[in-house]
């Protein structure tokens, strides 16, 4: 037996939580693309997993301005105030699976030995309920790094798409139990076995080019195309790197923290102009070596959900399937 | 948020100097009495400090572990942040965070005869280890330090660098590049790497802490291999860009290596084994 909700008692679940004043995010289609947004009510939701969201969910626990404290000027004193936190409950619904699968990895990087209290707290008070994927484009690649059409990780609820506006509901955490618990209606029917996107490259021999690969002449020559625009990192459920600033006036502001990308020349360089990662090839070999390698080696997991996101939107076409891609033929061909 | 991070302490400027045309040195204290009195750090450790409003930068702790009423870090006005700190005076506040990073390993020289070069601002991360050793003095062996810079006016601590070399078992070698010089320096000319290799320093039972521009670096080290120094005894301090400075911003690594929390002082025996990203 296997628990079924409706799509219509969905939605109403959708309504409920909204006007108990729960933050719902979904994807929503947006002049004519789809993108995860904060719900007004529950029709904007697309609770079908058609096109892939242009952006990632990672923005509701790790939002691209966020203030981290506010400072008041006052003469030779400065007093530093707490920002509010939000402390609403959060649940996004219709995550896709390479989306929800984010969140684990994330939680390497901000809740590893000194915990990122921001991030923390929004995990907290944040359910996560994927839905199968049943589509896939020639940018997919979850089945390259570990993970799949159904994959579970990093979700609280998993909801598999019966047809005839069903989903069987499978809950996965107590977070989860708790919203479908007494929701759901018993049913027979079998969800269908979801095919991913076939494996694109074996990562296991990325790992192994990048072991020696540093001053690979590939790095040169794959990324001439980069303008350096940082979409790439902006879209991805897992790019993480951020930058602090000041904003504020002569009485106050506040510091934040904003979305940062190693794909811009500024990111890394020093006050005397030296720069580690002057050019651009530099700045893709750091986020390849970044995701297949660095943090690999430090928490044993990829720093990638295989969502395609960043060769989606990439105006010059790259990503890093085409660079992963070229390095595995590479190994296959023993041209390393 | 509770816990918070990124929210600095706050400290009271309560000494400013200006080491050079564009070089100041700050001392700062904690304004709470209870945080100052559980404050500890290793010389070789750095500090995230902050002008708000401005923003904050990244600079080693240049006093001594073992002085306990104040901190002291120094700045060269380059951007936005020093710009604004290079307005600040006695009693103005400004932000800490820290202490962050590795430090010296002091323990690990007890015993040994310590080489220090530096080159230009590269004098305050080298200044702290002095004083401590100095402070520490009968632990050590002879200490040399080979100080370098532009132009005379651009030698930073210039009256402690006297002040080292009356002490016993101290050498103190200073040095302007070509053309720096005044006519009353009394001191060598030439660039580093030369002063290096004409000064006879023995390797003997010797560490190395070679700290400066990444130019001054490469060429020094063929000499200290000349010399007899091999590289798991050679330490030097990176200053890659960083911002939170507790490994999530990521932008410091090098390779696998973060330099905010596996750094910033590594030998150049483990610096050969990451890719050359600093």
């Amino acid at each position: 037996m296997s628990a079924i909700i409706h799509e219509s008692g969905l939605r109403t679940l959708i309504d409920g939580w909204l006007a108990s004043g729960k933050l719902v995010a979904a994807p929503v289609e947006v002049s004519g693309r789809v993108l995860y947004q904060r719900l007004k009510s529950s029709g904007e939701a697309i609770l079908e997993s058609r096109e892939r969201p242009a952006n990632s969910i990672k923005q509701f626990l790790f939002p691209r301005h966020q203030a981290l404290f506010r400072y008041r000027l006052n003469g030779k004193q400065v007093e530093l105030v707490d920002s509010a936190d939000d402390t609403r409950e959060q649940i996004i619904v219709a995550a896709r699976p390479c989306d929800a699968a984010s969140l684990p990895v994330l939680d390497h990087i901000f809740n590893c030995d000194c915990k990122d209290a921001g991030f923390d707290e929004a995990r907290q008070r944040t359910t996560v309920i994927a839905l199968a994927c049943n589509s896939h484009d020639e940018a997919c690649f979850c089945t390259s790094v570990g993970l799949g059409p159904s994959s579970e990780a990093g979700a609280d609820a998993l909801l598999v798409d019966l047809g005839d506006s069903e989903f069987e509901v499978r809950v996965l955490t107590d977070k989860g139990r708790k919203l479908f618990e007494g929701r759901t209606e018993p049913g027979t029917r079998e969800a269908p076995a979801l095919e991913g996107p076939p494996r694109k490259f074996d990562a296991g021999a990325v790992r192994q080019f990048l072991a020696n690969g540093f001053d690979n002449p590939l790095w040169g020559e794959e990324s001439v195309g980069c303008l350096g625009c940082g979409v790439c990192t902006y879209t991805c459920p897992v790019c993480h790197c951020f930058d602090m600033v000041d904003e504020g006036n002569a009485a106050g502001g506040e510091r934040v923290r904003n979305w940062d990308s190693c794909q811009f020349q500024m990111f890394t360089q020093h006050a005397s102009g030296h720069n580690p990662r002057a050019t651009q090839s530099q700045r893709q070999r750091q986020r390849i070596y970044h995701k297949f390698s660095i943090y690999p080696e430090r928490f044993g997991a990829l720093l990638c959900t295989g969502c395609g996101n960043c060769a989606r939107n990439c105006p010059a076409g790259l990503g890093v399937l085409r660079l992963l891609e070229k390095i595995d033929s590479r190994v296959r061909q023993q041209h390393v | 948020m509770c816990n918070n991070l990124y929210k600095p302490d706050l400290m009271e400027i309560i000494q400013v100097q200006r080491q050079t045309p564009d070089v100041k040195s700050v001392r700062v204290r904690f304004r709470d009495p209870a945080r100052a009195r559980a404050f500890s750090f290793r010389v070789g450790q750095f500090g995230i400090f902050s002008v708000f409003g401005a923003g904050e930068s990244t600079f080693n702790i240049c006093s001594s572990s073992n002085w306990k009423d104040y901190i002291e870090f120094c700045f060269r006005r380059t951007g936005r942040v020093t710009e604004a700190l290079w307005r600040l005076e006695r009693g103005d506040t400004i932000g800490f965070r820290g202490p962050y990073g590795n430090g010296y390993p002091v323990e690990a020289w007890e015993g040994k005869n310590l080489i220090f070069i530096g080159g230009g601002i590269a004098m305050p991360p080298i200044r702290c280890a002095v004083w401590y050793v100095l402070e520490n003095r009968e632990k050590y062996g002879n200490v040399t330090i080979v100080y370098g810079a532009r132009k005379v006016a651009d030698l930073t601590f210039a009256s402690e660098l006297d002040e080292w070399s009356r002490h016993a078992r101290v050498r103190v070698i200073r040095t302007v590049d070509p053309g720096g010089e005044t006519p009353d320096w009394k001191g060598e000319v030439g660039l580093i790497p030369h002063i290096v290799e004409r000064s006879q320093i023995s390797a003997a039972n010797s560490v190395a802490l070679v700290i400066g521009p990444p130019i001054m670096i490469k060429y020094t080290m063929p000499v200290l291999d000349r010399i007899g120094l091999r590289d798991e005894d050679i330490y030097t301090s990176l200053e890659n860009r960083m911002k939170c400075g507790v490994g999530k911003c990521g932008r410091c690594n090098a390779g696998h290596v973060y330099v905010c929390t596996d750094g910033p002082v590594f030998t150049m025996q483990q610096l050969r084994s990451i890719p050359n990203d600093f």
